[in-house]
C-alpha cells in the first residue's frame, strides 16, 4: 500500500505490534497481534485499541479517528514486517462483524494488483473454501501468505 | 530518515520496544481467534502454485 502508515513498535518475536492513531478523537493507542491458528503455520491477525487503564483490548469499537485508510496501511505494513521474518506463515484475517470483514474486502480489492506482487491473496467462500482472491466476491475470510522471499526487513 | 521516506519505503522499519515484551504468552483477541479457530476447522490450505 502507497498510502501513508504510522511507526509502530514491535517486541522480539514479532507477534505484537503497537502504534497510536493521531486523529480527531485524539490519540489511541492500537495493538496488532499475529496468533497461531491450531492449524500448523497459519497465524490469525487481529487489531484493536488498547485501553492502557484497563490493559484490555476492544476491537468492536468504531474509534471513528478519521484515519481509517492510514491505520490499515499500517496494519499491513506489519503483515510485511511479519513474513519478512517468517515467510513460510499463512495469515488469517476475517472481521468483527460483516461490515469489518467488508471493510477488509475493500481496502484488499483496493489494492490487490500491488498486495499480488508479493503474496499469495486467497478468499474464504462461505462454504469455507479458499479460491483465488476475485474482484466482487463476498468473501468471508481472507489467507495470504508471501510470495516473494527476498523480501526482508 | 525522514517521515516521509519512511512512510514510502517498502521494507517496514521495524523497531523493537522490550515494554511490548509483556503481551508474550497472551492472548489480546480470545473472540477473533475463537472465531478464526472455528472457521478455519473444516478448511483446507489452498494449493499454492509455483511462486513467480
Amino acid at each position: 500500500m502507497k498510502y501513508p502508515r504510522y511507526e509502530y513498535q514491535t517486541e522480539s518475536e514479532l507477534h505484537f505490534f503497537e502504534f497510536t492513531s493521531v486523529g480527531i478523537r485524539g490519540n489511541v493507542k492500537k495493538i496488532v497481534q499475529y496468533s497461531r491458528v491450531s492449524i500448523d503455520n497459519i497465524y490469525n491477525l487481529a487489531f484493536g485499541d488498547y485501553d492502557e487503564t484497563t490493559d484490555q483490548i476492544n476491537d468492536q469499537i468504531v474509534t471513528n479517528n478519521g484515519d481509517s485508510r492510514k491505520v490499515l496501511a499500517t496494519v499491513v505494513s506489519t503483515v510485511y514486517a511479519f513474513t519478512g521474518r517468517y515467510p513460510d506463515r499463512w495469515i488469517f484475517a476475517t472481521g468483527s462483524s460483516e461490515v469489518r470483514t467488508r471493510l477488509y474486502r475493500m481496502g484488499i480489492t483496493n489494492n490487490l494488483s500491488e498486495l499480488k506482487k508479493d503474496f499469495l491473496v486467497y478468499g474464504m467462500k462461505r462454504n469455507e473454501t479458499f479460491e483465488e482472491y476475485s474482484i466482487g466476491q463476498d468473501y468471508q475470510g481472507f489467507l495470504i501468505r508471501r510470495k516473494n522471499k527476498d523480501i526482508s526487513l | 530518515m525522514k517521515i516521509e521516506e519512511l512512510n514510502n519505503a517498502k521494507i517496514p522499519i521495524v523497531k523493537i520496544d522490550t515494554e511490548l515484551e509483556r503481551f508474550r504468552g497472551r492472548e489480546l483477541f480470545p473472540k477473533k481467534l475463537a472465531l478464526a479457530k472455528k472457521m478455519l476447522a473444516n478448511a483446507r490450505l489452498p494449493k499454492h502454485p509455483t511462486e513467480e
